[in-house]
C-alpha cells in the first residue's frame, strides 16, 4: 500500500492443499511457497511492530519530573541581625555580644559549619557552637561573641561589616559572606569604642 | 490468509503511526512558534548602547530582553497579548538617551521599558518616563542617587515613581569591593582612578569611603577621560606611589588597557573594578596583563542558579550571535517584570488592557514578585531590587571566576 508490508497474493489464502497435478498449479510452489513465506513473514512483522510499538511506548511514557535539585544552600539561608550586648567593657580582653537570626526558606534543613568575621584584632565564637542546624522553612538564634584582641587592628566605622559563614546542605558545601547592614554597623563600631575605650581617641 | 496480512498491515501501520506520534510530541516539546497568537501587541522599549564600545554589554541585554518576549509569547504568558521589543540605541550618551525616551513615549503600544546601561544615561531619562507613567526598569544601573535620591547618604528620598532596577546599587558594591580588598586580599594602599562619570565616579567614591574607614590608605587619586586609550601619564604615577592595588571606577574599554598600562609602567599591582569591568572585553583589552585582576558584579555566580542555567540554554538555543554578557540574566528579569505587572493588569481588567494601562503597570511592578534568572525579583519602597547579592570574581585562565560571594541582609 504504502511500501509497508506483503503484497496480496492472488487468489485464495486458505490453508494449502496438496498440489493438484494440472499445468497451472505445477506452477504453484512457485506462488504457494512464497505464500507460506509471506505469510510467516507477516507474523514475524506483526510481531517485530508489536514489539517496537510496545518499546516506542515504554520509551516515551509520559514519567514524572524528576524533583528539582535543591538550591545551593547560600540561596536558601539568611541572616539577620537583632541586637548587641556589651556584656563586660572593664574585662582585660573586652567582651560584647550580639545575636543574630539564621533563617532558611526552603524545606531543607542547612548545617552552618562555621561563622567568622575578618576584621584583625577580633575573635569570634558563637553559641551554640558550630557545626549547628537550621531545620528547613526555620530560623534559630544565634549568640556572636566578639573578643577584641588589639584594638589597634579593629576597624572603627566600617560601613557594611560582613560575616562569613560556610554552610552546607543536600547540595553543596558553600563559604558566602553576609552584609547585616547600617544598623549592625552602628552597633559594631558603637561596641568596639566601649571596648577599645581610649585607643579610640 | 487475508486476515493476516491485513493484521499484519494494521500494526505496522499502527507502529508507524505510534512513530510519528512520539517523534511528534519530542517536537512540540522543542520546537513551537515564537509568537502568540494575541489580540493585543505590547511592545517592551529597550534603551542601551548597541554601537561602541560598550556595545558587547548592550547587544547582550537587547537580546535578553528579546528572549523573554519570545519565551512570554511561546507560552501565551498573558492571554492575549503578544510582546514585542523596539530597541534603540543610546551609544552610552545621555543626551541619545533622553531623545529615545522621548520616542518610546509617543509609542502608545509601549508599556515598559528596559534600560539602560549607564546610571548617567539613566538619570537622563527617568524625569521623561515617569512624565508619561511609563515604566522603566534598569538592569545595570547602580547609582544610589537613581532610587533613593541624592542625599541618598544622609536621606533616602525615591524621586521617581516609575523607576525601577534589577541590579543592586553602588551604596553596596563599592564598600563590597573595599571590605574584600582590606580584610582578604590584605592591600592597604590604594590608588584610586575614576572617569567622571556618573556610575564611575560614584562607585569610586563609595569605594574609597569604606576603604578608609576599614583602616586602608588612599595614596592618590586620579581622573581619566574615557575618550583617551593613552593613560601612560596616570600608569606611571601609580607606580610612583607605591600603591599595592588599583580602584577603578569605570567600564572595561578604559580599564583594559589601564591595566595594561599600568602594568607596563612596572606596577605589577591587580586593577579593581565593578561591574562595568566585568565582560570578557575587559581581559581581551588587558591581555596576559589583566591577570589576577578583579571585579565585583551584582547577583550570583551563574552556575549556582539553575535558573540561569535554563536561561542559558534557552539563549543558546535562540542562536544569538552576541553573548549575553554580565546584565543579560537582569535584563531578561527586568522584561519579565514588565510581562509579569501587564499580565496582573490584563487579568483585573477582564482580560483587557485598560486606557490607563501605563500607569496601572506602574503600580503593579511594585508588587510584581517572581523567581527569575537571578533569584527572585520584586522590589523595595525605592524601586531598588529586594536580591541584593554581590560577588568578587579574578581572571584567571582566559575567564573570569568566582573568588567571593555576599549578600545583604541588612
Amino acid at each position: 500500500m504504502s511500501g509497508i508490508g506483503p503484497v496480496e497474493p492472488d487468489g485464495d489464502t486458505r490453508p494449502l492443499d496438496p498440489p493438484p497435478l494440472t499445468p497451472r498449479l505445477r506452477s504453484g510452489p512457485a506462488i504457494r511457497l512464497p505464500g507460506r513465506h509471506r505469510s510467516t513473514t507477516a507474523a514475524a512483522f506483526l510481531a517485530v511492530a508489536v514489539l517496537a510499538a510496545g518499546t516506542l511506548l515504554y520509551l516515551t511514557r509520559p514519567r514524572p519530573a524528576p524533583p528539582p535539585e535543591p538550591r545551593f544552600p547560600s540561596q536558601t539561608t539568611s541572616f539577620r541581625y537583632l541586637y548587641m550586648q556589651v556584656r563586660d567593657a572593664n574585662a582585660t580582653l573586652p567582651e560584647f555580644e550580639f545575636t543574630i537570626q539564621a533563617l532558611t526558606e526552603s524545606g531543607a534543613p542547612v548545617t552552618v559549619l562555621s561563622i567568622s568575621q575578618p576584621y584583625a584584632g577580633l575573635s569570634l565564637t558563637s553559641g551554640p557552637a558550630t557545626p549547628l542546624r537550621v531545620k528547613g522553612d526555620g530560623s534559630r538564634k544565634i549568640v556572636m561573641t566578639v573578643r577584641v584582641t588589639e584594638c589597634g587592628k579593629v576597624p572603627r566605622n566600617a560601613g557594611l561589616p560582613f560575616l562569613d559563614v560556610t554552610l552546607r546542605n543536600t547540595r553543596a558545601k558553600e563559604a558566602h559572606s553576609y552584609i547585616l547592614g547600617a544598623r549592625y554597623a552602628r552597633d559594631l563600631s558603637t561596641a568596639l569604642e566601649v571596648a577599645c575605650g581610649n585607643e579610640f581617641r | 490468509m487475508r486476515q493476516r496480512s491485513l493484521i499484519a498491515i494494521t500494526a505496522a501501520l499502527a507502529a508507524g503511526a505510534l512513530t510519528l506520534t512520539a517523534c511528534g510530541s519530542r517536537d512540540d516539546n522543542g520546537g513551537g512558534s515564537d509568537s502568540g497568537n494575541g489580540d493585543t501587541t505590547v511592545v517592551i522599549g529597550v534603551d542601551a548602547p548597541l554601537t561602541g564600545d560598550l556595545s558587547a554589554l548592550g547587544l547582550g541585554i537587547k537580546n535578553s530582553v528579546d528572549l523573554a518576549t519570545k519565551i512570554a509569547n511561546k507560552e501565551k504568558h498573558v492571554e492575549g497579548v503578544t510582546f514585542k521589543i523596539e530597541a534603540l540605541d543610546d551609544q552610552g550618551q545621555a543626551s541619545v538617551g533622553q531623545q529615545n525616551a522621548t520616542k518610546l513615549v509617543a509609542n502608545k503600544d509601549v508599556l515598559g521599558v528596559v534600560g539602560p546601561l549607564n546610571s548617567s544615561v539613566g538619570e537622563s531619562m527617568q524625569k521623561v518616563f515617569d512624565s508619561a507613567k511609563l515604566v522603566e526598569v534598569s538592569p545595570a544601573n547602580t547609582n544610589p542617587a537613581l532610587t533613593q535620591g541624592v542625599n541618598w547618604a544622609k536621606e533616602k528620598k525615591r524621586p521617581y515613581k516609575s523607576y525601577f532596577r534589577t541590579a543592586t546599587t553602588d551604596a553596596i558594591q563599592g564598600p563590597f569591593a573595599a571590605q574584600y580588598v582590606f580584610n582578604e586580599a590584605k592591600k592597604k594602599k590604594v590608588f584610586v582612578i575614576d572617569d567622571k562619570k556618573t556610575y564611575g565616579a560614584g562607585l569610586a567614591a563609595t569605594f574609597t569611603e569604606e576603604f578608609k574607614k576599614l583602616g586602608g590608605q588612599v595614596v592618590g587619586t586620579e581622573h581619566i577621560n574615557p575618550e583617551s586609550k593613552d593613560f601612560s601619564a596616570v600608569a606611571t604615577k601609580v607606580k610612583n606611589s607605591g600603591a599595592d592595588v588599583v580602584y577603578y571606577g569605570g567600564e572595561y574599554p578604559q580599564a583594559g588597557p589601564l591595566s595594561k598600562q599600568i602594568k607596563e609602567a612596572g606596577a605589577k599591582i591587580p586593577l579593581v573594578g565593578g561591574d562595568g569591568i566585568y565582560s570578557a572585553d575587559f581581559i581581551k583589552l588587558s591581555g596576559a596583563a589583566g591577570v589576577g585582576d578583579l571585579a565585583t558584579s551584582v547577583g550570583a555566580p551563574v552556575e549556582t542558579l539553575p535558573s540561569a542555567k535554563e536561561f542559558v540554554a534557552n539563549y543558546k538555543a535562540e542562536g544569538y550571535k552576541e553573548a549575553y554578557e554580565a546584565y543579560g540574566g537582569y535584563s531578561y528579569d527586568s522584561a519579565w517584570a514588565i510581562i509579569e505587572a501587564v499580565k496582573k493588569v490584563v487579568e483585573d481588567n477582564d482580560g483587557k488592557l485598560p486606557d490607563d494601562a501605563r500607569a496601572k503597570v506602574v503600580d503593579a511592578m511594585q508588587n510584581v514578585s517572581f523567581d527569575g534568572v537571578t533569584g527572585k525579583v520584586s522590589f523595595d519602597e525605592f524601586g531598588d531590587a529586594t536580591n541584593k547579592q554581590l560577588t568578587v570574581y579574578t581572571v584567571k585562565g582566559g575567564d573570569w571566576a568566582t573568588v567571593k560571594s555576599g549578600t545583604f541582609t541588612g
